[in-house]
């Protein structure tokens, strides 16, 4: 298959900070969601591919095409980008308009597409607000109109459901893979793994500007299932819990936090771990006030797969 | 809907940035607020006219003050203010509002969006300028209206100013590509170095902006000004202008490349 973007030893630092390291990615059409923790490598990544920085080592291609300057390919591109930016004294129907000019487009079409757009993201009825009276997620969205208006073959977005509510990442989410069905490239990065998990299979975990693992979604998911857990138990009878706990094979160890009633429990099998808490809790009436995974999330993997 | 992808070529994008950014630039406080400080003079012709009338004073004619007012709040203070506030933030607006990548990331060279930010910007400030200048004229003169030999100054005036703005902003421009603290470097030069090097003795005063535009200035102000112009060697109305041509695109050209080549990074 041939690939539509393209890195090779991919490089960026900014003075001593390391952005990114030797990344070198083939990225096919469909989904492909970008992964990692915040300050991971994810923004400085998207922001070499579509060419707003220079590498300091490495290429990268867009359809066998340098990006960088090449203002022909941008038309074929659209951006989403992750900091909440934007002409404030415009309406929402101005800035995809005025945008949707530098394309080129007819005044007809670009009112068509600005009109069509809007209504995607569902901004059709505030698109005479001006955008500094946007909420949040309006904001979110309006940038995800201004992507995809020209109807680009390559979307690019960078934390696009960050600060939406549920049904709006759920709009966005199937619209993103409408376009999948559509045969588009879509590079999504998030640092959350649902929300990724629900827009593709396809994942580069980034972390540290190093690509850690690249493929199936799954594959990530087992990892997650098959590290180490400390799961808090905050209870009225901490050393009772403790005691038999210790006698689990599937319990690898057992502590006592700083906290009152609050016990750490270190499992290597969730899964079988949780089906025999609700049995503790009832056989030696243990009354419970809280019970919180500390490591499920997806810093606690990265931690895990570089062994810090 | 029309799928077909067009790749929009250099002069269209540049009318298609300037259109963005002349409707934008309109909108801005920025803009508003300029918009007032233009209106003093309207306001001191205003004042003045309306104090000779009822003190039947003579002792200054209209267009004596309005030449008086050209040198003194327009070449010297008001369109070195435009020009810095609205060149440096061609760029650096941008950068710092981190709004850089919806421009960056479209089909418009890097050339077109600094020539047609450029644009919009020297237009919206020329328009600004030529509201405040024609009412102080019409007002100071307003008992003089029919001496055609008047409006003559007044074009020339409107003229000179257009050209000092054109040249202003767009080294204004470059300094904004280049510098991130370019409105105080912008301070010092304007009020720094633009007013002491004109009133330097032989050529030093060529190395000002103010020296080509005092040069074409059509009637210098005599009396209680008339230091301003002191020592003022003026170059031929020709090579004034030819001059502030060349400034303009030395200064654009500059702008255009640095532009293309610097690495700008929106800080979190």
């Amino acid at each position: 298959m041939k690939y539509v973007i393209e890195t090779q030893k991919l490089s960026k630092w900014y003075g001593i900070v390391l952005g990114l390291s030797d990344v070198s990615l083939q990225i096919e059409p469909g989904i492909t969601g970008i992964l990692g923790p915040n300050g991971a490598g994810k923004s400085t990544f998207l922001k070499l591919v579509t060419g707003q920085i220079k590498p300091n080592i490495g290429t990268v291609t867009i359809m066998g095409q340098k990006v960088r300057n090449n203002y022909s390919l941008f038309s074929r591109i659209g951006f989403c980008p992750e900091q909440d930016s934007f002409y404030e004294e415009m309406t929402g129907w101005e800035f995809v308009t005025n945008l949707l000019k530098l394309y080129n487009f007819s005044h007809p079409e670009i009112e068509a597409r600005a009109g069509e757009v809007l209504k995607i993201v569902e901004l059709e009825s505030d698109k005479d607000r001006i955008i500094k009276s946007y909420s949040r997620g309006m904001r979110q969205r309006l940038k995800f109109a201004q992507a995809i208006a020209h109807e680009p073959d390559i979307i690019i977005l960078d934390e696009p459901l960050n600060g939406m509510d549920p049904l709006g990442r759920r709009k966005i989410i199937r619209l993103i893979k409408k376009y999948k069905t559509q045969g588009k490239t879509i590079l999504a990065s998030s640092h959350v793994l649902p929300e990724i998990e629900a827009m593709t299979n396809k994942i580069i975990l980034i972390h540290q500007g190093m690509i850690f693992a690249q493929g199936d979604i799954q594959g990530i998911r087992d990892l997650i299932e098959t590290h180490p857990h400390i799961v808090s138990i905050k209870c009225n009878n901490p050393v009772k819990l403790a005691s038999e706990f210790i006698k689990k094979d599937y319990v690898l160890k057992v502590n006592f936090s700083s906290t009152p009633d609050v016990l750490l429990v270190e499992t290597n099998n969730r899964e079988e771990f949780f089906s025999f808490l609700p049995s503790f809790f009832v056989k030696y009436n243990i009354e419970v006030d809280e019970i919180s995974s500390l490591d499920d999330n997806l810093q606690a993997v990265f931690d895990y797969l570089v062994g810090t | 809907m029309d799928h077909k992808k067009t790749v929009p070529y250099f002069l269209a994008s540049l009318r298609n940035v300037f259109s963005f950014f002349f409707f934008l630039g309109r909108r801005t406080k920025r803009t508003k607020i300029f918009y007032l400080i233009s209106f003093l003079p309207v306001v001191m012709a205003f004042i003045i006219k309306f104090s000779q009338i009822f003190s039947d004073s003579r002792d200054f004619t209209g267009i004596y003050i309005f030449s008086n007012m050209i040198i003194v709040f327009y070449i010297q203070f008001l369109i070195l203010i435009l020009a810095l506030f609205f060149g440096t933030s061609v760029c650096s607006d941008e950068v710092e509002g981190k709004t850089l990548t919806y421009l960056t990331t479209r089909p418009v060279s890097k050339s077109a969006i600094i020539l047609g930010k450029y644009g919009a910007y020297t237009l919206l400030t020329i328009l600004m300028v030529w509201i405040g200048v024609i009412l102080s004229f019409f007002i100071l003169n307003v008992d003089k209206l029919l001496d055609f030999s008047l409006y003559r100054i007044l074009l020339k005036d409107l003229a000179v100013l257009s050209l000092g703005l054109m040249c202003y902003t767009s080294f204004f421009t470059f300094i904004g590509t280049f510098l991130k603290k370019s409105i105080l470097f912008g301070l010092v030069f304007g009020f720094g170095w633009e007013s002491v090097i004109q009133y330097f003795p032989g050529a030093t005063q060529r190395f000002a902006i103010a020296h080509y535009l005092k040069s074409l200035l059509p009637s210098p102000p005599r009396g209680r000004f008339s230091f301003l112009m002191f020592r003022l060697e003026p170059s031929s109305p020709g090579m004034a202008i030819f001059m502030l041509f060349l400034i303009t695109a030395v200064f654009l050209g500059l702008a255009c490349l640095l532009f293309y080549l610097k690495e700008y990074i929106l800080e979190d």
